[in-house]
């Protein structure tokens, strides 16, 4: 047997697991949502095709308010917020961690720590520290003489927009910005990832700045961001695509229903309760395709806005 | 590097400030993990009572005793060490062959099914959900640890990737030298590929082994029976029904996150290539 045709052999052997996982447990599923998402399908019976009514309803739902269109603005609020505060953050405490300080690895480590305790530990934890009556943070809050935050668990009034920018008692933030600080809590991935990239700038680049006179802070801006920016945008792809698939956190501190006052329910939440609560297969899957198609299209929107801002 | 006094000056009051800051930034990120530590030793009378204090006083070690009493600890550990090791198992064979066939064998389509295993990684789990859960219940494996096992043997994208890139980074020469001696590609990828790999698989391993312990979703979903409840999803079951009692929760919490922080410590180096190589994923 010549040596070709046993590297065919081989390599369509040794790739066959991951081909069969392929077929039956990506494309397959991949296939047959979308056929699902022209059907009435509740699991028990036969899918039965009902055209686009699925879509016609997802739509109607956008339009009058309901709430898909209200999981989708939680969503949107969630990935937006997270993407921007672990951009803002990650840099930040990055190029603070890349300082020639005493103690530096003992602080790095504990700033990526975060990052390896796991969701469900970190959820019960976050729901104790920002526990409206009870929790660290309000307790920081009230001592600093600032109003108190709804948070988990908290009233209805937490169910931002309908209390946007501030109710009465001063309170701004809610359940989702709760999940917001959790996520940006466990960034330690991509500190790692910046702290490698400020570690790859090339050190002429700063000592050309400093020989021009430049402050820290003019550095900062000129040399260590655009150095950085093919790093951020990777976090931004990676952090939409993540957050919008995000569950198990949101799942836990909403009482997988999405409290307080519906404040916490997501599209994954949604579509998740839809699929498996009411056992509207149909209707799940049309989401899923929509999510799928906008994900898609912000995706594409980010890659071609790119290559105005990110360094080559 | 510096190259004046002025520049010295003007440096060292910038200087601290980012030492300030970046002391105050770590607190920060510390404080939820040490206040987690110090509520599980209080008792529920301080956690209750005002004044709010720090420390625990009496030290109530007790806590983590009721809170392991309190649900059926042993069985959960041992289903979660059969999850974890059941799909690191899973993982490095199915992964480490298709790495090694990405990696060093010529053969049609290859680029082709390569381009196709990037594109899943960006698909979102929404889309294939329901479809792949029906599947599996059709294979008989609803309600068992094998549900979430099983599918670790069809293959994982981002490891694959993982250890293509480090296969890459063997020389070829040894490669086509094995083979005009007459091994077999299985043998090659055992004797030679394998054991250069070892920093690599053991990564992999890792981060597999960390997130079986994670999983919570997959558990919610094919699982019914307390009887095979990781402890993950164990561990929720508990929180929602001792919600007030916080102490418990602290302890259990701590229980949960302690083996995975102390792996963490004994292999950050194997952590830190993971995200190195696959980003995010961690």
């Amino acid at each position: 047997m010549s040596l070709k045709r046993q590297e065919l052999i081989a390599g369509l052997t040794m790739t066959g697991p991951w081909v069969l996982g392929l077929l039956t447990l990506t494309l397959y599923p991949f296939a047959a949502s979308l056929w699902w998402s022209f059907c009435e399908y509740d699991l028990l019976g036969q899918p039965r095709w009902v055209g686009g009514s699925n879509y016609a309803r997802l739509a109607r739902d956008i339009s009058t308010g309901g709430q898909f269109w209200q999981a989708l603005g939680n969503t949107a609020y969630y990935a937006v917020a997270s993407v921007l505060l672990s951009v803002l953050v990650g840099v930040s405490l990055a190029t603070l961690l890349s300082q020639t300080i005493r103690g530096r690895t003992l602080m790095r480590t504990l700033c990526f720590l975060p990052a390896v305790v796991p969701t469900v530990a970190a959820a019960v934890l976050w729901m104790w520290l920002l526990d409206p009556q009870a929790g660290l943070v309000n307790k920081a809050l009230t001592t600093l003489e600032l109003p108190a935050q709804n948070w988990f668990r908290g009233t209805s009034a937490a169910a931002w927009p309908t209390s946007w920018p501030t109710d009465a008692g001063g309170r701004v933030f809610g359940s989702k910005d709760g999940l917001v600080l959790m996520s940006v809590w466990g960034i330690g991935n991509l500190l790692v990832i910046y702290l490698a990239a400020i570690g790859d700038v090339p050190r002429a680049l700063y000592e050309a700045a400093e020989i021009d006179g430049a402050s820290p802070w003019r550095k900062f801006l000129h040399v260590t961001l655009p150095m950085l920016t093919p790093v951020i945008f990777f976090n931004v792809v990676m952090g939409l695509i993540q957050s919008v698939q995000a569950f198990t956190d949101v799942y836990l501190v909403s009482d997988g229903q999405g409290d307080p006052a519906g404040a916490t329910m997501t599209v994954s939440l949604y579509l998740f309760l839809t699929a498996f609560k009411d056992l509207d297969m149909g209707y799940a899957s049309a989401m899923a395709w929509l999510l799928f198609v906008i994900v898609a299209m912000a995706t594409w929107w980010l890659f071609r806005t790119s290559r105005k801002w990110v360094h080559q | 590097m510096k190259s004046n006094a002025m520049n010295d000056n003007h440096e060292t009051s910038s200087n601290i400030a980012g030492k300030v800051l970046v002391v105050l930034a770590t607190a920060l990120f510390a404080i939820p993990l040490v206040w987690m530590v110090l509520t599980s030793l209080k008792t529920p009378e301080q956690i209750a009572n005002a004044p709010y204090s720090w420390w625990p006083s009496p030290l109530r070690w007790e806590n983590y005793r009721e809170a392991v009493s309190a649900m059926p600890f042993l069985r959960y550990l041992v289903n979660t060490l059969v999850l974890c090791l059941g799909s690191v198992a899973g993982t490095l064979f199915s992964c480490t062959l298709a790495a090694y066939a990405f990696a060093r064998l010529r053969f049609p389509g290859r680029n082709l099914l390569f381009a196709v295993l990037i594109a899943t990684m960006l698909l979102p789990w929404q889309v294939t959900m329901a479809p792949r859960f029906l599947l599996i219940r059709e294979l008989g494996l609803y309600d068992s640890l094998g549900a979430l096992i099983a599918p670790t043997f069809l293959g994982n994208a981002f490891y694959i990737f993982l250890l293509r890139q480090f296969f890459l980074t063997i020389p070829q020469d040894m490669i086509e030298a094995a083979r005009m001696d007459g091994a077999s590609e299985l043998g090659i990828l055992w004797r030679i590929a394998l054991p250069l790999a070892r920093p690599a698989l053991a990564t992999v391993a890792l981060l597999q082994f960390v997130a079986a312990w994670n999983n919570y979703g997959g558990p919610l979903l094919y699982l019914n029976d307390p009887q095979h409840f990781p402890l993950a999803y164990g561990l929720e079951r508990f929180v929602s029904s001792h919600s007030t009692q916080t102490h418990l929760l602290m302890a259990a919490a701590v229980l949960f996150t302690l083996p995975i922080v102390a792996a963490f410590f004994l292999a950050q180096r194997l952590f830190l290539r993971g995200i190195a190589t696959t980003g995010l994923k961690g």
